[in-house]
């Protein structure tokens, strides 16, 4: 019996669309993934001025991640199209990367635009806020398709090493539409887009913590309290930021020390939550991570502190000593709301692992 | 109870290394690293005038040639003002400029930074002038800027010029250091040219 290639074509579609769909998941995130490692590093180079044409390698980081995440998009509805089970539970995933993507794609030509009127833009604007919010949908989409398909075909603890690769991009995109609202990185010739001085202070120590606590507390319970999962979380986010923040500028080269002593909370919520599950043991999980955010968001959020605590002049070489003159005011303002946005992530993250595992 | 025991070294030595790591990040490293010295920027330049009497209608030459003498420069600027116009117009254009930021044109009434804070505190501008920015510049690195002025009335013709250094961490970080203030209480060195009618 000769099979046609069409048929043949129909048939491996059919017989292997929920793993091609996984596929479009995982291409969605790491493209989401270069995205915002590319978004921070570009961040770097404007502050310290480094000449830089429209062929600058954050720049070409950043596209080929657009470009990877259409092509992750595309799979998925390859795969989502085939399915023969689960094509309901997978929706969700798929129509939210598409409205991510729509939106990814579509800040392009709106930010081109936006240059050619108005010259260039600050962190926060409406092309560069299209672009955040496409990037965080595209990573909600791929982090609940990844999940999923995780949960649905019991995967072994191996391949849930795999959902590192699905919150990351959530992580550090959030971070970035966090950072847009709270940073004094906006202000242009033609608008003053600084969030004010007192709403950016409390959006950052309500939101930055709560992230933290949410991201790492989230993977846990999606992998089945997988231990070492939150710790090589934690310890990937540490790498990007150190590579894409503070490796770049020379003059905070040494603070890498400082930097990398972040990965000790994570390890330690990791030990305690894998030897105990109790309440207690969670509620102070999440009060420990959230207490730490000023120094896991370590240089830039001292920006946002500066603008009400100090109001100094911060250049490049100076941005250590301003972080550090800052830490303890910060910590003294911050310590109990941060933890208790510390432990309201934890809270979430029960109910939103349920959701996205369809518990 | 030997788990009990193992739990309790596990949680003992996790509050232990939570404290190591609180007062390191806190207390500890912090200090350390506000008792390294910071960068001291030393500007400097030496300008030559082509002329120093011209006929009105002839053009001169102003020659800078800015270097910095300290260490690494965040931002290394010069200031070129002229406090007997109005607008710069057509009668100042630049010949050479190797800064790597694009020159910046300041009109009477705007808004610029003055007292050496680098734009904390501000003025309002009273002349025009130019400014031209290396973002980083590092020691011992020349930056030039050369204008060609072209005079549209006789008289005296003053031009202002000024070099700062950020981050501006002592009274070397600029130059002059010493001598006339200008509109943005910074100190300048002055050049003037006779213009005959």
């Amino acid at each position: 019996m000769i099979i046609s290639p069409s048929k043949f074509c129909k048939t491996f579609l059919k017989s292997r669309s929920e793993i091609i769909f996984l596929l479009g998941s995982i291409l969605t995130s790491f493209g989401i993934l270069l995205v915002t490692v590319g978004g921070s590093w570009d961040i770097t180079n404007h502050l310290l001025s480094k000449p830089e044409t429209f062929f600058s390698p954050p720049h070409a980081l950043m596209y080929s991640g657009v470009a990877i995440s259409l092509l992750g998009v595309i799979t998925c509805f390859i795969g989502w199209n085939n399915l023969q089970k689960f094509k309901n539970s997978y929706f969700l995933s798929f129509k939210i990367k598409l409205i991510g993507i729509g939106l990814l794609t579509g800040a392009g030509p709106l930010d081109f635009l936006w240059h050619s009127y108005f010259g260039l833009d600050g962190l926060l604007s409406p092309p560069h806020f299209t672009l955040i919010t496409g990037m965080f949908l595209c990573s909600i989409g791929g982090m609940i398709g990844i999940s999923r398909y995780l949960k649905f075909n019991n995967c072994s603890p191996t391949v849930k090493y795999l959902l590192v690769l699905a919150i990351i991009p959530v992580w550090l995109s959030t971070s970035g539409i966090i950072s847009s609202l709270s940073l004094p990185f906006s202000s242009t010739d033609f608008f003053e887009f600084n969030p004010e001085p007192t709403i950016a202070f409390v959006i950052a120590s309500l939101a930055y913590p709560f992230l933290i606590s949410l991201s790492l507390t989230l993977i846990f319970r999606l992998s089945n309290y997988q231990f070492g999962i939150m710790s090589i979380l934690g310890g990937l986010f540490l790498l990007i930021y150190s590579s894409t923040a503070i490796v770049p500028n020379f003059a905070m080269f040494d603070t890498i020390q400082f930097y990398s002593l972040n990965l000790i909370p994570f390890i330690i919520a990791d030990i305690f939550l894998k030897i105990n599950k109790s309440k207690l043991s969670q509620f102070f999980v999440g009060g420990l991570l959230g207490s730490v955010f000023y120094m896991v968001y370590y240089p830039y959020v001292m920006y946002t502190y500066n603008e009400v605590l100090l109001g100094k002049l911060v250049s490049p070489s100076l941005i250590y000593f301003v972080y550090f003159e800052l830490i303890q005011s910060v910590l003294i303002y911050t310590l109990i709301p941060a933890s208790a946005m510390g432990i309201l992530g934890i809270i979430i993250s029960v109910k939103l692992s349920k959701k996205i595992l369809m518990i | 109870m030997s788990i009990n025991v193992n739990k309790f070294l596990i949680y003992l030595s996790g509050f232990v290394l939570l404290s190591l790591y609180f007062l390191l990040t806190i207390f500890i490293l912090p200090s350390e690293f506000l008792m390294t010295e910071q960068l001291i920027p030393e500007p400097y330049f030496q300008s030559t005038l082509s002329d120093s009497q011209i006929n009105l209608g002839d053009s001169f030459r102003l020659d800078i040639v800015s270097i910095n003498n300290g260490d690494y420069a965040d931002i290394h600027i010069v200031s070129v003002a002229f406090p007997d116009l109005f607008e710069i117009d057509d009668v100042v254009k630049i010949a050479t400029y190797d800064f790597s930021l694009s020159p910046s044109y300041i009109s009477i009434g705007d808004e610029i930074g003055s007292t050496y804070s680098g734009g904390i505190e501000t003025t309002f501008a009273q002349y025009p002038s130019i400014e031209a920015m290396s973002r980083p510049l590092k020691s011992d690195v020349e930056t030039h800027l050369d204008v060609i002025v072209t005079p549209k009335t006789s008289g005296i013709f003053n031009i202002y010029v000024k070099s700062i250094g950020i981050p501006h961490t002592s009274d070397v970080s600029h130059y002059p250091y010493s001598g006339i203030l200008d509109h943005q209480n910074e100190h300048v060195l002055v050049y003037s040219v006779t213009v005959n009618p």
